[in-house]
């Protein structure tokens, strides 16, 4: 019961304000860390601006949230997985068939749309099939009780390889009205995927955030046995968590498609980049869990590194280095502070 | 539901699933091995046998001993296939600049082992958690290769500058036997005394199923943690020996490529195996088990890709009923 308590009062966009105001002891180094790496965050937006003066164009940011929508996206179903399924990533929840599931539905949807059928019958194909690949992971999760590492590195071969049969590894064109939509520019000349990152995100942030069952998920991924006693239908919602992951998996795939202009392979290159945003993201939040905004804010993170390097003609090559020392510098933190804090 | 048919089912059937559970793996794998048999005419042949062993086998069994090490102590290893790319750049590098092959591979160890001392510090040191402490050397080690080759140019050594140890190495026979085949060999030996014979084993398994117990009990948890990841890049460097002297050329991030098969062999060993804990000769069984799949949907003929939706269906199935089974057992 505590539990919902103590989430409900979530509230994202004011660190300032939480950070000066800490009710507990423990909530100190938290706060200090939520709001240490939000500094970091504008830091590194300050120094690049400085350095590269078009970072902070209306322009550029609006071409790094275009540049993100999908990798957030992906994120974000894998925030709910991560959710429901508690911390601990070996026994608890991954969906590794994220990556390979937004490549099956690009695939789908390129070629529902090369046998001729229109938008809406494309776009339903592939989140059919997102929606599937969620049902197959829950029904191993769930039903027969597979570890999620597992069950989804299971499905990550299957959906790979089904992505290889029907592409036979060769990019499948597409080009429909609702591509060259998600591929222009909406207003402000801002890409029209960084809206759809931003509407999306509220929408995902809305229903794991604020209404019950998000709540839920958060007691059943902490708490599985607190969750239970308290008649929870804990099963019933670790499975719908890894259909929403599915389900994003779709909506990804088919943003894909606009960004490429057809279905292309090597889908599975995105895993680990969000694997590392997703885990990220809980640096964002107040209590250090996954969050929905959090997991927002940490691919705009990698997004505007990326973007920055990009202006300053830094190597690609060290973009994953900088990855990689900044999940391991976030994560010390976090772990030191934790440690003092007990 | 399970209460159920627990209660009505009678009393032989149990003890069939009893057996079943206990031996889910050797099981699979003997069923596995049928059903191609049946399927193809050459599966049971010595020669693709030995094909099995040699090209399916080898190579990861080397590296998911090295993750089975990091799995015992309750962690994982996600950067295995970096210290399998440390270890080939340093060799390969180094037998193109001349230097004696044993000088070589010795640094080609060590460099395995430095991978391996990079997630001791975070994880022993500082405490990060294993699955995010090697995802962050993951991709470290990744931009550190593409910085030494130049943005990822593969090292090839010149067909006429290959001295003969790098050869026989990568594709020597001792009586018969392939020079790598027999260090896996050694490999699995030495895993298997380490892991069940020495103290340090036991140690890394108790810490494995519940750390703070062998705290409590005045063991150096952390130092035993630290010592597992050591010991994980150093075998994962073995892999990266026999890797680069197979293919005489050392090829940026390619060890990336044993990540997923290496954790699916490891946990089917653990999960599937009596006690559910990480032992070596289920890890075995997990390898053998991929790759006597790969090679029998090979020699069946199918469509290249559908092997690939075939394996991960079969490895599916496998896991699927052997946790109902398990559920059914322990109901």
């Amino acid at each position: 019961m505590s539990v919902d308590i103590q989430l409900a009062p979530v509230i994202h966009f004011e660190p300032g304000a939480q950070s000066f105001k800490p009710s507990r002891g423990g909530n100190l180094a938290a706060s200090a860390l939520r709001a240490g790496s939000l500094l970091a965050f504008v830091a590194i937006l300050f120094v690049f601006s400085l350095t590269a003066p078009y970072f902070l164009s209306v322009g550029n940011i609006g071409n790094v949230l275009g540049q993100s929508a999908i990798s957030g996206i992906l994120a974000i179903g894998l925030t709910v997985v991560l959710i429901a399924g508690g911390s601990n990533v070996v026994t608890g929840g991954i969906d590794l068939s994220l990556a390979a599931n937004m490549g099956l539905s690009a695939a789908v949807y390129a070629t529902t749309v090369q046998l001729g059928y229109g938008d809406a019958a494309a776009v339903a194909a592939a989140l059919v099939t997102g929606f599937l690949i969620g049902v197959v992971n829950a029904a191993a999760v769930v039903g027969a009780g597979i570890v999620p590492l597992l069950a989804t590195l299971a499905v990550m071969n299957i959906v790979a390889g089904l992505e290889l049969v029907l592409t036979q590894n060769t990019v499948i064109p597409a080009s429909t009205p609702l591509l060259t939509a998600l591929s222009s520019s909406g207003p402000l000349g801002i890409p029209a995927l960084a809206y759809v990152l931003l509407v999306f995100t509220l929408i995902a942030a809305a229903i794991v955030q604020y209404t019950p069952a998000g709540l839920r998920l958060y007691a059943v991924g902490e708490f599985p046995d607190a969750a239970r006693a308290a008649g929870l239908p804990v099963r019933r919602l670790v499975a719908s968590a890894f259909i929403a992951s599915g389900l994003c998996g779709g909506f990804a795939g088919v943003l894909s498609v606009s960004n490429l202009s057809g279905s292309t392979t090597g889908s599975g290159e995105m895993l680990l980049p969000v694997v590392v945003t997703a885990l990220l993201g809980s640096v964002f939040s107040r209590r250090l869990v996954p969050t929905v905004i959090g997991t927002l804010l940490s691919t705009l993170f990698v997004g505007f590194l990326v973007n920055g390097f990009q202006l300053l003609n830094i190597s690609s090559v060290l973009v994953s280095g900088v990855q990689g020392l900044l999940i391991l510098l976030v994560v010390s933190a976090t772990t030191l502070l934790r440690r003092q804090e007990a | 539901m399970t209460l159920q048919t627990s209660a009505t089912a009678p009393s032989i059937p149990r003890a069939v699933i009893g057996v079943i559970v206990n031996n889910a793996l050797v099981l699979a794998l003997i069923t596995v091995f049928a059903i191609f048999s049946l399927a193809s005419p050459t599966f049971l042949t010595i020669a693709n046998l030995q094909s099995i062993l040699v090209n399916n086998f080898t190579l990861l069994a080397i590296v998911a001993i090295a993750m089975t090490f990091a799995v015992s102590v309750g962690g994982i290893d996600l950067s295995v296939g970096t210290a399998v790319d440390f270890a080939s750049f340093a060799f390969v590098s180094l037998v193109l600049a001349g230097q004696p092959v044993a000088v070589a591979a010795l640094a080609g160890l060590g460099a395995g082992a430095a991978v391996g001392a990079f997630n001791a510090v975070l994880i022993s040191g500082i405490g990060i958690s294993p699955f995010l402490a090697t995802l962050g050397t993951l991709f470290i080690g990744r931009s550190i290769q593409q910085l030494l080759t130049n943005g990822g140019n593969p090292v090839y050594l010149p067909p006429s500058g290959i001295p003969e140890a790098f050869r026989f190495l990568g594709r020597g026979a001792i009586a018969g036997i392939p020079v790598p085949l027999i260090l896996a060999a050694i490999t699995i030996l030495g895993a298997t005394v380490i892991l069940t014979r020495a103290r340090f084993g036991r140690v890394a398994l108790a810490i494995g199923i519940q750390t703070s117990v062998v705290r409590y009990s005045g063991i150096a948890a952390r130092a035993h943690v630290a010592v597992a990841f050591i010991l994980a890049g150093l075998i994962a460097a073995v892999a990266g020996l026999i890797l680069s002297a197979t293919v005489t050329v050392y090829i940026p991030s390619s060890g990336s490529a044993f990540l997923l098969n290496a954790i699916g062999a490891t946990f089917i060993g653990t999960t599937l195996s009596r006690l559910g804990r990480p032992n070596i000769p289920g890890t075995v069984l997990g390898v053998l088990l991929l790759g006597i799949v790969a090679n029998g949907l090979l020699l069946t003929g199918l469509n290249f890709y559908w092997q690939q939706v075939g394996t991960g269906l079969l490895i599916f199935a496998v896991l699927a009923l052997s946790f109902i089974t398990r559920r059914k057992a322990s109901a």
